[in-house]
């Protein structure tokens, strides 16, 4: 396992509350560099916050959304419970869902909503930020029963989407399938088509790769690969944007 | 995310692979290299209160220049900070700071969206450059308003 946990080295991501609470004979200075040598992390829990959304429906469902979480089955066991019947055995299927993600689980978080709104569709969403507590202990790799407890602020984030209405003057709100007018002024008229119509997992589409003409690149046959390359890109972004 | 290699494979129709000498041409030898190179994502609006965020900026000096924006003598009363992929994590990170030193002052409005990247994949081989192959694939971003509520 990767023994960098999120945000050790990164200096200035951590400026808030960084606090190493150590029950460990080495002093907390040179704890840092501790993990990055003997020491694995062998716990990670997560403190209790309210949750950002006051006043939802009981029994909503809410995905914790975990570093190595499969999309594939958050999204099988999510999507299951939005688009069930009432007719199937099961209970009816929800109106609401909260995906939830902190550290790097975060883009994985954003990407489940997003996968989500794409296959459901007319889901009013909603967005908070915000920091997270979350204790880890350490446990010393060269033996003995050496142990660190750290706590951190990590950057968390919490999607609510949502079949009924939400209030749209809530700072986060996103309505259905458009972009608010965080977006609108710039790519309103840009924007090609809905991203319901988009699958995610493209690949390579042959008609696709035709468009950005191959002979520009072959003018250059003795300038080096990426004058080359930097060529391509001046003479293929205008004509691709014009064609999308 | 998924290796390149793969992609092309299931795409170009597959050279037989490795140096068996017994083989009479030497182009058909030749395994298909490609590099994978990223293109800038598809256009970026950018008004003056626009930052995008980045991995490669240094992480107070993004910060830093964020504030400057709301304070400072341009003075706006919102700026938009967006991240894209894992830069997702550091925007928030400037927002939530950015929110923490006003002292309650600045709120944050969220939000999702996906984009659309384009990489080229470019035959290692300069005489190969026939068919320039492209993959397009989705990516999250967030966008961040970071503004002082009107009241």
């Amino acid at each position: 396992m990767d023994l960098r946990g999120e945000y050790l080295p990164l200096q200035g991501e951590t400026t808030t509350a960084d606090s190493i609470s150590a029950t460990l004979p080495s002093p907390s200075p040179g704890a840092k560099q501790g993990l990055a040598t003997g020491f694995k992390k062998v716990l990670r829990t997560e403190e209790d916050s309210p949750s950002p959304f006051p006043g939802l429906l009981p029994g909503v469902l809410e995905m914790r959304v975990k570093e190595g979480s499969k999309i594939r089955n958050l999204m099988g066991f999510a999507m299951a419970r939005m688009q069930s019947d009432p007719g199937d055995s099961g209970q009816a299927g929800l109106r609401q869902v909260v995906f939830t993600g902190s550290g790097r689980a975060v883009t994985k978080t954003i990407t489940c909503a997003e996968i989500m709104k794409r296959k459901v569709g007319g889901l009013h969403q909603l967005t908070k930020l915000r920091y997270k507590g979350v204790q880890e202990v350490w446990e010393s790799q060269e033996g003995g029963d050496a142990e660190m407890t750290i706590h951190r602020t990590v950057p968390s984030i919490s999607i609510l989407l949502s079949k009924d209405p939400l209030d749209p003057l809530e700072p986060g709100y996103q309505p259905p399938e458009t972009q608010t007018a965080l977006w609108e002024e710039r790519e309103g008229a840009d924007v090609p088509q809905p991203a319901a119509k988009r699958s995610f997992d493209q690949t390579v589409s042959e008609p696709q790769s035709k468009r950005f003409c191959p002979q520009d690149l072959q003018g250059f046959p003795g300038s080096s690969k990426r004058v080359a390359h930097k060529l391509l890109f001046c003479q293929i972004r205008l004509p691709c944007s014009v064609l999308r | 995310m998924a290796d390149p290699r793969s992609q092309v494979s299931a795409s170009v129709p597959q050279k037989p692979l490795g140096f068996s000498a017994s083989e009479g041409t030497t182009i058909e030898m030749d395994p298909m290299e490609y590099t994978l190179r990223k293109r800038l994502p598809r256009k970026l609006p950018k008004r003056r209160n626009d930052v995008y965020i980045n991995m490669k900026t240094d992480f107070k000096a993004q910060l830093a220049r964020c504030q400057k924006l709301l304070d400072g003598g341009a003075g706006h009363r919102e700026i938009c900070i967006h991240g894209l992929g894992l830069a997702i994590n550091r925007a928030i990170n400037i927002a939530l700071q950015l929110q923490a030193f006003s002292q309650g002052a600045l709120q944050l409005a969220a939000n999702t969206s996906t984009v659309e990247l384009i990489d080229d994949l470019e035959p290692d081989d300069p005489d190969e450059a026939g068919e320039p192959l492209t993959r397009t694939r989705n990516n999250s971003a967030i966008h961040i308003k970071v503004f002082y509520p009107s009241a």
